[in-house]
């Protein structure tokens, strides 16, 4: 076999050779040559070349990028997967069926990932840096129990604009440049004059229209590996409906003092019963989520309201807070939940937020937030003083 | 077959073997029955195969998948364990055209492991680049449209922040 290799290595010196100087002359003729069929995989024509690893039958390329994903599941590593989706259309196929959406992966990997329903298992750990001189916010995911920039993979940004009749918190992909004739602007939050009440605008970016389409016109990669765990509908009517949502703050009229004096209500066309597990009645199906927030207890020894953060939490703050999902009675009110049997799932903190140091604020959250309504849902949190005074 | 037959015993047994573009080749048959599809022809055919025809495999990619095949033929021991690691890496360095044959042989020859390790090898190969180099290493065309390209590009932009 040594002999036949050398052989073959001879020839294929003589093969390449004269497969250079005939594609100069001759670039369309190649297939009827007497050059004999030792030579025909060489004859193929350049771009068959050239798109053979696009071409790459779809069990390989599944399992080589498979392997690329298993491999890089933390940032900043996870870059590769998003280098590898900008390669070409079947390689970016590919990667989108192969990267699970946050919900079941409990991962960010593309920026679609930032208005896609958090994980159901677990809380996606973020932080908040603030920065008051120019009036922005930005949002790392956390990638280390030190809470530092440099350990964090930056997800989002948002400044505040004073304007005469309301605020506004303008969202931006770029950590730099926020503003909202910049592509990378994905949506804002605005009070109203007294900072009660607040609306989340969502720009609905080109890639989500493709992605909540209807099935039928969808190859892609979100619908399809949704579909299986939750009904098309419900999930279509969630994220239709994020374009614009209330979160309202108001005083909490004398229940607890000084710490812990708002209310978060927002309401969410989430089915309540995807949350809550319960369907009671006849129109628990069509109800919206609502989320309120967690009431404070009272600590005999600190002689104030806690609310138990576990240890992402460590300044007392009027802007810490934790949302559960509420339960609604028949007049509508938001009532706690401790009638209901599955309290553990009652009891899930679906979003918390609270100071850790100077400028800066942890912000977990989990399905079904997106860290996009999550982080302004917060940034509303920044921006209670008048309505707390 | 036949003159294969004289006093050579069961574990230096030779088969033959045809690439696509005619050339045959002689392999012993506990090498060339690391691929589960000439393992299951020979199991098929008998002692009456006279020459296996690979019609998806050139003469040249088969000599490398051969090599392979001829290497890994024994069970290795813990000693050797670390040198056939290194022979490995260097076998499956080679450029990304010889790549892309081995690795579709040995799909369609279907030889579990030397796939495994093509597949990590690639996958290896796209990590730590760019888009663009990704595209120079294994010379993919950039085939998307100007409002796929701005979509990438701001993705790529917010991942390498």
């Amino acid at each position: 076999m040594s002999l036949r290799s050398i052989v073959r290595d001879v020839r294929d010196g003589f093969g390449s050779l004269s497969r250079r100087s005939f594609e100069v002359r001759l670039p369309g003729h190649h297939r009827g040559k007497s050059h004999g069929s030792v030579h025909e995989l060489h004859e193929q024509p350049l771009v068959i070349q050239n798109s053979r690893w696009a071409g790459l039958p779809p069990e390989l390329l599944r399992d080589v990028i498979k392997r690329l994903e298993a491999s890089e599941s933390t940032w900043p590593a996870r870059k590769h997967v998003v280098a590898c989706a900008a390669v070409c259309r079947s390689w970016r196929e590919m990667c989108k069926e192969i990267v699970r959406s946050p919900e079941f992966s409990g991962k960010i990997t593309f920026p679609v990932s930032l208005k896609q329903p958090g994980p159901r298992d677990g809380m996606m750990q973020c932080f908040i840096k603030r920065d008051k001189s120019n009036l922005t916010y930005r949002l790392f995911l956390c990638l280390s129990p030190a809470l530092l920039v440099e350990n964090g993979k930056f997800l989002l940004s948002a400044k505040r604009t004073r304007r005469t009749t309301c605020t506004e918190y303008v969202i931006s992909m770029d950590a730099d440049n926020i503003s909202r004739s910049s592509s990378t602007y994905i949506g804002k939050l605005r009070s109203n004059f007294l900072g009660t009440k607040f609306i989340i605008y969502d720009t609905q970016p080109p890639y989500n229209n493709g992605q909540l389409s209807p099935p039928g016109r969808s190859r892609r990669f979100y619908s399809k590996k949704v579909s299986p765990k939750v009904p098309t509908g419900s999930y279509n009517i969630a994220q239709a409906s994020l374009s614009s949502f209330l979160a309202h703050l108001r005083t909490h009229s004398g229940a607890f003092p000084s710490q812990n004096q708002l209310t978060i209500q927002l309401s969410l066309a989430v089915l309540a019963s995807d949350i809550i597990g319960s369907r009671d009645e006849d129109d628990g199906k069509e109800r919206p989520l609502v989320l309120r927030n967690k009431a404070p207890r009272w600590h005999e020894q600190l002689q104030c309201w806690c609310l138990n953060f576990r240890g992402r939490v460590t300044v007392a703050s009027v802007k810490n807070f934790q949302l559960i999902a509420a339960t609604q009675s028949a007049a509508g009110a938001p009532t706690p939940s401790s009638s209901q049997p599955a309290q553990s799932d009652h009891d899930k903190i679906i979003l918390q937020f609270g100071k850790v140091g100077k400028d800066m604020f942890t912000m977990d959250y989990r399905y079904p937030l997106s860290a996009f309504q999550a982080f302004a849902i917060c940034l509303s949190s920044f921006d209670t003083k008048l309505a707390c005074e | 077959m036949a003159s294969s037959t004289s006093g050579s015993s069961s574990s230096s047994k030779v088969v033959k073997i045809r690439s696509s573009d005619n050339e045959n080749f002689e392999v012993e048959e506990a090498a060339a029955a690391r691929s589960e599809t000439i393992k299951k022809l020979l199991e098929d055919v008998g002692d009456d195969a006279d020459v296996i025809p690979l019609p998806n495999v050139d003469a040249k990619t088969l000599v490398k998948v051969m090599e392979w095949c001829k290497k890994h033929m024994d069970d290795v021991d813990e000693l050797n364990k670390e040198e056939m690691k290194t022979w490995d890496a260097e076998f499956v360095d080679m450029d990304q055209s010889c790549l892309y044959n081995v690795l579709l042989a040995a799909n369609f020859l279907n030889i579990k492991e030397l796939l495994d390790q093509l597949t990590q090898k690639v996958a290896d190969m796209i990590k730590g680049k760019s888009p663009e180099e990704i595209r120079a290493t294994f010379n993919i065309k950039n085939d998307f449209t100007p409002e796929e390209e701005a979509e990438i590009r701001k993705q790529n932009a917010w991942a390498f922040e």
